[in-house]
């Protein structure tokens, strides 16, 4: 009996071990697919760009080491446009993510036309980008509609597109074009903060900031984290807009790093877009590490 | 368990469907490039030893060709017509008896279905006045009835009153499988006429026809351009109309030439290539390019398919002293039948006239080399210049660049282009043979990178009575002339943007330190431009009457923007102006505006070609003694020769006299050719030395490459300075705006 037992053991062991190769084996061929296409369209065009920033150029292949890093860190274009970008993005996302959250607390509480502001503020995500472009144009040209306002109060005519008011004016275009998206994830989160929490602090005479504070935004950090990278992923994609605006090479405060690459790719100094890219790749990850390391110390004890 | 299995089975389907998929885009290509080098085409040309310079007229009866063609004796002064059957397959070519008299034209041919031929005749009559003269000229048409046999005429029918005006004029005549006859004036009408000649209908089309054609399934289309392209419609007797587009042929407005197919509907010749178009189907078959044959397509005037799978084309070469036509088969074989030659790849954005000419010279006579061309600007510029960066980043780069359309210097700097003086020297070719200033024009660094067999000058013109014999000058100098001269315009036709695009085209380097990247597009001199361009017009006027020449000779406009390209055309501009010329040129700081403007190609060899020594033999070519000599015109027009000993003998042409002898038998110096501009016109003579040196000084003053200006400043100016010529903006506000971006453009390129 002990033996046949044994034996059972055994024989049941190794069939569990069969599986599990089994189950490993299939779940490789399931992965494989994926795993080509991360390597494909993701590792190897990275690790591409890397090549390409320690070349001289993509003909010559002739390897250089930093001297491009170096080279475009000292590029007074490539500082204007990290600059550009730098201050767009402090200004945009915070204010993209403040803006929209007040929105969504607005909508949130019972407030007259809830439905007809809603779909106000989420109309910017339908039209096309040529037609929101093509909008701007015809609002902030010379002789526009904004001059045509700022008129009635004696102000004299500015030239929005080429002056330092440009990067205000793409600023107010990402927050139009923004706001709804970033709304409704707000709206979303609020809607999945447990209701007996906030019941029992209103029990406790707990004032609404304090709610807010204590609670809300606890229980939103993770979206406030997903909300905070999309924006800020977003803030660099403004350039097509600014590219549709005004092409290759836009006024100085609306040269993005994105034109720096574009304009570098296209004269085929593919080493200094390797590496103002790659540089930008860093930079971003700092960002982003800090935020994930924000969002861990605000939102653990909320986290299951 | 055998669940278990079936879902084994399933997974690793998916799997195997997966890696297909991905692995799917080679293999596609890899069977393409295979059956590309498994077959070649290769073109023969048939001995046509026919007594005619010139072939008119052809058509084809299966494979039979008929050929109408004349002659003319210089001594006699009459011309011949003939008329000629070649049998394509036995290669005979017989004489046919057919009349065509001297005063007679042939408009159309075409074959009947029973081999006979239909011939629309155009006779012109006319009476001689007592001092020899043609007066009272009558012309009437006729149609021919000729036996394709033995081409004696079987039956002419006068025309007269047929189409309804007896002036119809008749360029093309096609006949349909019903044997009805289509005729058309060569505008947009087209005539259908019954097998018995009878008028059926007359349709006119909304737009200009291009040509007449049957297609194989025995209907008759005509092309036209329309709002997408070249378009082809049925012409349907029933319905007396056009019929709906065909669809399946590319949109574009490049010339299309569509022939009577055999296996297909149509053959149909595009951007030097041959295609075969299916009806049914109504898609479009690549066949071959014909510079891969050898055949210059830009001379193609007829084609089609003979029974035993070849096509044959008439090629009629206008550009020889004399013209010539020749009867080309081109065949498909096995790539193996062709002799293996080393391929040099040739890229270029487009092929220009005469460098087609001299790659097919090449293929033909180099027994080691063959270029093969890759144009690639064929679609748009900007789609061409992306796909020629993306070869040269990939490792694809062809083996000679054409430098025509890039901005070479760019090229140069990467390291992509070869130096070529060291091949020159190899090749025992002298640098001082060859105009030292088109070779520095082409030179980075002391290292040349381009070559171009001919070029002429671009520049702008000045009576020297009023800027002196100067031949350059700065921008300062250029406007404070026409400031005090104060005239109606500075050029011809000119406006705001033209004016200013002069100022600043060759000058725009003065506003820029590329060693501090400082610009100064905001400084006294950029914004002085902007305020005197804003003095002349918006729009040009062109309701003008007064002719440019008496405007310039009235000092009503300053200066003339134009080009030298011959002895003859600087003639022609001393006659213009009325008084001594001063090729000012475009204002810079070193006083140095006139520009080179290369033709006939111009070229560098890839520093990564595997077969530079390839290269260099084709690109050696256009300098050799032989080739730049035949660059020599006895007019001129084209362009001079780089070579000096070349050019020599250009300018010894362009100064000898030509006479011709009176009636007292005295020899009276006679006109070599007439050269005319806008409303003036002038005989021109042999150029006398003092010409000829001012020619030689001026195509040596030229110091730069017009063409090379950076495209990007010049739309950042274009697109800020609109705004200012509309009155939108100041003068200063515009070049701050100017400053700011083109600021960014040269930090980027530092």
């Amino acid at each position: 009996m002990f033996f046949s037992v044994k034996e059972k053991l055994k024989s049941g062991k190794s069939g569990s071990n069969r599986r599990t190769r089994r189950g490993k084996r299939i779940s490789v061929l399931y992965l494989l697919p994926s795993v080509i296409g991360v390597l494909l369209f993701f590792v190897l065009p990275f690790l591409i760009v890397v090549y390409y920033s320690v070349v001289d150029n993509p003909i010559n292949h002739e390897f250089v080491f930093l001297d491009n890093f170096i080279m475009v860190f000292h590029n007074a274009a490539f500082q204007q446009a990290a600059k550009n970008t730098m201050m767009f993005s402090v200004t945009a996302v915070p204010l993209a993510v403040i803006l929209s959250l007040l929105l969504a607390m607005m909508l949130e509480s019972k407030i007259p036309f809830q439905s007809q502001f809603r779909t106000f503020f989420l109309s910017p995500m339908m039209v096309p980008i040529a037609s929101v472009v093509l909008i701007w144009q015809v609002l902030f040209h010379y002789n526009g509609m904004m001059n045509e306002i700022i008129g009635w109060f004696g102000i004299n005519k500015i030239d929005w597109l080429n002056s330092s008011y440009a990067q205000v004016v793409i600023v107010v275009l990402f927050l139009w074009k923004n706001l709804g998206y970033n709304m409704i994830l707000f709206m979303a989160a609020l809607s999945s903060i447990p209701k007996d929490i906030v019941e029992v602090a209103v029990l406790e005479s707990a004032s609404p900031f304090q709610i807010f504070w204590h609670i809300k935004l606890r229980y939103m950090s993770s979206t406030i984290l997903f909300v905070t990278i999309m924006s800020l992923i977003n803030s660099f994609k403004v350039f097509r807009e600014i590219y549709l605006l005004k092409g290759d090479y836009p006024y100085d405060t609306m040269y993005m790093l994105q034109h720096f690459m574009n304009n570098t790719f296209g004269k085929l100094d593919y080493q200094k877009m390797s590496a103002a890219a790659i540089m930008m790749a860093i930079v971003m990850v700092i960002i982003i590490g800090i935020l994930f390391l924000t969002e861990n110390y605000f939102g653990k004890d909320v986290e299951g | 368990m055998k669940k278990g299995k079936n879902k084994g089975l399933f997974q690793i389907a998916l799997f195997a469907m997966c890696i297909t998929i991905l692995a799917s885009g080679c293999g596609k290509k890899d069977k393409g490039e295979k059956e590309e080098k498994e077959f070649a085409y290769v073109a023969e040309y048939a001995q046509l030893d026919v007594k005619c310079e010139h072939i008119a007229q052809t058509v084809a009866a299966g494979d039979v060709l008929y050929m109408a063609g004349s002659s003319w004796n210089e001594e006699t002064e009459i011309g011949t017509n003939y008329f000629y059957k070649y049998n394509m397959l036995e290669g005979t070519l017989e004489l046919l008896p057919l009349d065509v008299s001297e005063n007679s034209y042939i408009n159309g041919m075409a074959a009947m279905k029973d081999g006979n031929l239909a011939i629309v005749v155009n006779n012109s009559t006319y009476d001689v006045d007592e001092n020899g003269e043609p007066i009272n000229w009558q012309d009437s048409m006729e149609m021919w009835k000729v036996s394709g046999e033995d081409g004696t005429m079987m039956d002419s029918i006068p025309m007269d009153g047929i189409l309804g005006d007896e002036n119809t004029y008749i360029n093309s005549m096609c006949i349909d499988g019903q044997g009805n006859y289509y005729l058309c004036n060569g505008d947009s009408t087209i005539f259908v006429l019954n097998p018995q000649l009878e008028k059926l209908c007359e349709i006119n089309s909304d737009n200009w026809i291009n040509q007449m054609v049957s297609s194989k399934e025995g209907d008759v289309y005509v092309t036209s351009y329309g709002e997408t392209g070249m378009e082809i419609r049925k012409i349907d007797p029933d319905t007396k109309s056009l019929g709906e587009k065909v669809e399946g042929i590319s949109d574009g407005y490049g010339d299309r030439q569509f022939f009577t197919g055999l296996s297909k509907s149509f053959l149909v010749g595009k951007s030097g290539k041959m295609f075969s178009f299916d009806l049914s189907t109504g898609t479009e078959e690549e066949l071959f390019d014909w510079l891969s044959v050898d055949v210059n397509s830009d001379y193609l005037s007829a084609a089609g398919e003979l029974s035993d799978g070849r096509i044959f084309a008439v090629i009629n070469d206008y550009s020889e002293e004399n013209d010539k036509t020749d009867l080309v088969f081109v065949k498909k074989v096995k790539a193996s039948e062709v002799a293996a030659k080393e391929e040099i790849t040739y890229g270029a954005m487009w092929v220009d006239y005469n460098l087609k000419k001299n790659i097919i010279s090449f293929n033909k006579t180099n027994d080691k080399y063959r270029i093969v061309v890759k144009e690639y600007g064929s679609d748009d510029y900007q789609t061409g210049l992306t796909q020629f960066n993306a070869d040269l980043t990939t490792g694809k780069c062809p083996d000679i660049i054409d430098l025509s359309s890039i901005n070479y210097s760019q090229y140069a700097n990467m390291g992509i282009l070869e130096d070529l003086y060291p091949y020159m020297e190899k090749s025992g070719l002298k640098k001082e043979d060859y105009l030292e200033n088109v070779l520095h024009a082409f030179e980075v660094d002391g290292k040349l990178f381009g070559i171009t067999p001919q070029f002429y000058v671009t520049t702008a013109m000045a009576k020297a009575s009023n800027v002196g014999n100067v031949d350059g000058w700065t921008l300062s100098e250029m406007l404070d002339f026409v400031e005090k001269q104060d005239p109606e315009n500075v050029f011809a036709y000119g406006n705001r943007s033209q004016i200013f695009y002069y100022c600043i085209y060759n000058n725009i380097d003065e506003f820029i330190d590329w060693e501090t990247g400082k610009c100064s597009f905001d400084g006294e001199d950029f914004i002085r431009t902007l305020e005197f361009a804003a003095k002349f017009p918006e729009e040009p006027n062109y309701d003008d009457e007064e002719g440019i020449s008496a405007k310039l000779r009235s000092d009503k406009i300053l200066l003339m923007q134009g080009s030298v390209s011959s002895v003859q055309e600087y003639q022609m501009m001393n006659g213009l102006f009325g008084e001594p010329i001063a090729y000012v040129g475009f204002p810079n700081n070193e006083r140095k505006g006139n520009l080179i403007q290369t033709t006939g190609g111009c070229m560098g060899i890839s520093s990564k070609s595997k077969n530079k020594e390839g290269a260099w033999e084709f690109v050696k070519g256009i300098l050799s003694q032989e080739y730049q000599d035949s660059l020599i015109q006895e007019h001129g027009g084209w362009g001079f020769p780089v070579k000096k000993s070349s050019l020599e003998k250009q300018f010894d042409l362009d100064m000898t006299q030509e006479f011709y002898e009176d009636e007292n038998g005295n020899q009276i110096e006679q006109t070599k050719t007439t050269w005319g501009y806008d409303d003036f016109e002038m005989e021109i003579y042999a150029a006398t030395r003092e010409e000829v040196e001012a020619v030689r000084e001026l195509l040596m003053s030229a110091q730069k490459l017009s063409g090379n200006v950076n495209e990007q400043m010049m739309n950042i100016i274009t697109e800020e300075t609109e705004a200012f010529f509309s009155g939108q903006k100041s003068a200063a506000d515009t070049a701050g705006v100017i400053q700011n971006r083109i600021q960014i453009y040269v930090n980027e390129n530092r």
